[in-house]
């Protein structure tokens, strides 16, 4: 089955029903997308598909044949340079295993909305969990970016 | 420094063609990996944790486990303090197994006790300046000018005649001066510092955002398997009868493997592995047990009325309750709660039938590769533990029994490939070792505005039973960790008694985020605001007269007070305010909150925050563990409980474990007491005052004490 992922075709031979999540990591080794829960319930492997923000453990390989898929190990655009650089002056990571999920919940995000409101990032981001408790800096950070890309 | 070792390092240096100096290499045989149980001799040669190489780059090995609280920017901020380094220079990486890495206060390789930058506090510092007062050496030598005429500067020797040397340039030379002894270094006062006390950005944070941090769970090794393992439902279930012909036929599973009460399925990827174990048919020998929610509660009241030891009597005891004129009286109910760390468990692991190496988050590694060896039937010196990033612990990570690496060695012994033994989130939560539940009784007898009496029962489950620390940890029948912030509490309470029952369950228990403090705290700073409504006295007020022998209290008392605004906060609105204070782990904690009502449950709109931790090495950092640890105890106060019947935990993921998210945030608002004194613990001791904090405030707003946790089944019943 090929995959397009960050630009690139990248082909599996696995079983159609295997989650993107499980694609991605043990198949192609693109780790940065993380298990965390595997029912959509914590956000960490979040991933883009065609833009999309999407959650990695249950998206099945055969839905995703065919659409631009995007992981953190593919980020390259200003968005998400401002999104890092933001995560990494506002001390956000501390455990740091979420942080994939939620930089690319937040890359999303700013890519919708240039200057989201309190509740647009609560919208956005509360599929994440992070058990560090970072999201007051998450808050902060996305803020930050968003700021700096105007 | 003693031949062998000098030899050692004069080789490495050789073989990296002179490039590298000071890389301490674990000499296996000689100096035994699973040497534990001494406390290292201060200060250890520097090359142990300090690597400088001819390109300029510092290398600091952390001895302690990178699991969120920044330990790999927090020591290296000691060791760098000292070193007069080129900060931009340096990056940690976890250290090996050796018993030069031993916890300085503990004697064993090990993170925990929020002791991290407590027990390294001299040791880092020494560590920097040794190598500084090294360096300094070998430029006087090279120049053959006096020693007083050298002067560390940003990564430099520096010479106002010679001109100057880089830390690169003089490493190798470094290596072969003697150790400076202890009596001939002075180090630096308060007053200097620049790089304590400074914010520095994570060393690890762009590994962090860019995905290319490597944890426990990412590991990949050559032909590896992904090993998915069907763990005992119930604690003593043993396995009837196995049925895996639809899971060896599973596409992608590669066999099936039984181990002693478990069942493991090996296949090509993690879900392949999934599918293969639910494919499983496993009979156990019984069904359940008559352990659940309910019994356990039933077993703690039986108990709570019961004699027990005493953990602490002042005065006259209970006795004067008999002349109370009021007495409150209550009991309160807190559950199992897991730690669920985003992460969930998983140790990758190559036994080849003689040496074996594993890759976790080890917060133990010493203990963890004894634990392998024991199994695998090996010498531990053939045992390496590599320590990766981990996401989250707290406390899991150093469980007392291995169990997690146990199961990997097991499984490792009977397949002998390179195997990942990765746990869902249910195996995670549901094979879970529980913070104990607990159950308090207290009674306080009052008299006008006077405490005559407090009598407190503490009935838990004892954490260090059948463990190593057991003689250590309960003595005459009283676990210092279920009753400490209880028993020896510094409110100046005359009459006083703490008795404890400690209740065995079949659920197996460990430290959580500040351990006994979770649930002591919450009982004590209730029940210290109750007093205050009784007395109706604001409850600073109270607190300060209870503590007036506690300077470290009563700063943070006024630190707390004055940020938060308390004597003119406004009390016209749907808010309300409450306050909770703490020791733990050295430190003390208060929190104010604002408060209120949503959906019938507290929400919490904003946390002041006053800490007193001593010397605070990174200001910002120190903050992220105490706003880290508010969202830590509100999850659990809100929401959190292991919930068991017969004998099963039904607690699985986060659908009925729940986290709060982003949307439920409080504005966090943190200040510290100014202080050089050594620094004490931070990544536990916010997490105990902030129920507490929350149910005051709630109670402002409902007249509701909330004695049943999670504050949900109090609210929601």
């Amino acid at each position: 089955m090929n995959l397009t992922i960050n630009g690139k075709t990248m082909t599996v031979d696995i079983e159609g029903d295997t989650p993107l999540l499980w694609a991605l990591r043990d198949e192609l080794g693109l780790t940065g997308t993380k298990f965390g829960c595997g029912k959509a319930l914590c956000g960490a492997c979040t991933v883009h598909i065609d833009g999309q923000p999407v959650r990695s453990c249950s998206v099945p390989i055969s839905a995703a044949v065919g659409k631009q898929i995007s992981t953190i190990e593919g980020l390259n655009d200003p968005t998400s340079a401002a999104v890092q650089k933001a995560w990494v002056e506002n001390h956000v990571p501390q455990c740091g295993y979420c942080q994939s999920g939620q930089i690319m919940s937040a890359v999303a995000l700013l890519r919708e909305k240039k200057q989201p409101t309190d509740s647009d990032i609560d919208a956005a981001m509360s599929g994440n969990i992070c058990r560090c408790g970072t999201y007051q800096r998450i808050k902060a950070a996305i803020k930050q970016a968003a700021g700096s890309l105007t | 420094m003693e031949s062998s070792r000098r030899e050692l390092i004069k080789t490495t240096t050789l073989a990296l063609g002179g490039l590298v100096v000071g890389f301490y290499v674990p000499e296996k045989g000689s100096s035994p990996a699973w040497a534990q149980g001494a406390v290292p001799k201060a200060p250890p040669a520097p090359n142990a944790f300090i690597r400088i190489a001819s390109d300029e780059s510092i290398t600091i090995f952390i001895n302690k486990l990178e699991m969120g609280q920044g330990v790999n920017t927090s020591m290296a901020q000691l060791i760098a303090e000292e070193l007069e380094c080129d900060w931009q220079k340096i990056q940690s990486v976890s250290a090996p197994v050796d018993p030069v890495y031993n916890h300085t206060m503990m004697g064993i390789q090990m993170t925990g006790g929020s002791t991290s930058l407590a027990s390294s506090w001299e040791q880092h510092r020494l560590l920097g300046a040794n190598m500084r007062e090294m360096l300094r050496q070998a430029a006087a030598e090279v120049w053959k000018v006096p020693l007083d005429s050298c002067q560390a500067q940003k990564g430099t020797i520096v010479h106002t005649q010679k001109g100057q040397l880089t830390y690169g340039q003089l490493a190798e030379a470094a290596s072969r001066m003697p150790l400076p002894t202890r009596e001939s270094i002075t180090l630096k006062a308060a007053a200097a510092y620049q790089v304590i006390g400074q914010s520095k950005a994570r060393v690890d944070a762009a590994d962090k955002v860019n995905g290319k941090a490597i944890f426990g769970l990412d590991v990949k090794l050559p032909g590896m398997l992904h090993a998915i393992v069907l763990h005992p439902p119930f604690a003593g279930a043993h396995i009837k009868s196995v049925d895996d012909k639809k899971a060896k036929a599973t596409a992608g599973v590669i066999d099936v493997v039984r181990m002693k009460d478990r069942v493991a399925v090996l296949a090509k990827n993690t879900f392949a592995a999934i599918k293969g174990r639910d494919a499983l048919a496993v009979t156990w020998d019984k069904k359940g047990t008559d352990a659940s929610s309910s019994s356990f509660l039933a077993a703690f009241q039986k108990a709570a009325k019961g004699d027990a030891p005493i953990a602490e009597t002042r005065g006259l005891g209970e006795k004067p309750l008999l002349k109370a004129k009021r007495t409150i009286e209550a009991e309160y109910v807190l559950p199992f709660l897991a730690h669920a760390a985003m992460e969930p468990l998983n140790v990758t692991i190559n036994f080849d039938g003689k040496t074996c190496e594993m890759w976790s988050g080890h917060q133990m590694p010493g203990i963890d590769t004894m634990r392998a060896a024991q199994i695998l039937g090996i010498d531990p010196s053939a045992v390496t533990a590599h320590t990766t990033y981990v996401g989250g612990s707290f406390g899991r990570r150093a469980s007392k029994d291995c169990d997690y690496v146990a199961v990997a060695a097991e499984l490792a012994k009977l397949v002998k490939k390179p195997l990942k033994v990765t746990w869902t989130r249910e195996d995670d939560m549901r094979g879970g070792y529980y913070r104990p539940m607990a159950l308090h009784r207290v009674r306080v007898g009052l008299k006008d505005k006077n405490l005559l009496a407090w009598d407190h029962r503490v009935v838990c489950q004892s954490i260090m039973k059948g463990t190593p620390f057991e003689a250590m940890m309960i003595k005459g029948g009283i676990e210092e960790a279920a009753v400490e912030g209880i028993a020896h509490t510094p409110y100046a309470f005359e009459n006083f008694r703490c008795t404890q029952n400690l209740v065995d369950t079949p659920m197996t228990t460990l430290w959580w985020r500040s351990v006994g403090n979770t649930h002591t705290a919450y009982v004590m700073e209730t029940m210290i605001d109750e007093l205050a409504h009784a007395f109706e006295q604001d409850p600073f007020v109270l607190r300060r007269q209870l503590l007036a022998a506690s300077p470290r209290h009563l700063a943070v008392l006024d630190l707390l007070e004055e940020r938060s605004g308390w004597k003119t906060r406004d009390k016209s609105g749907p808010h309300a305010f409450g306050v909770a204070l703490h020791q733990s782990f050295g430190s003390v904690v208060g929190h104010v909150v604002m408060v209120s009502i949503v959906d019938k449950m507290p929400r919490v709109h904003k946390v002041w925050s006053a800490v007193h931790c001593g010397q605070v090495v990174n200001p910002e950092q120190a903050k992220t563990q105490v706003e880290g640890s508010i969202v830590f105890g509100l999850s659990a106060a809100l929401y959190q409980e292991i919930a068991v019947e017969k004998g099963r935990v039904q607690t699985g993921n986060f659908d009925t474990y729940p986290v709060m998210r982003i949307d439920e945030m409080p504005v966090v608002d943190v200040a510290f007491v100014a202080s050089t004194d050594a620094p004490s613990g931070l990544g536990e001791p916010a997490v105990p005052p902030i129920a507490p904090a929350v149910a005051n405030a709630y109670f402002a707003l409902s007249k509701k004490r909330l004695r049943t946790l999670p504050f949900s089944k109090s609210i929601q019943v």
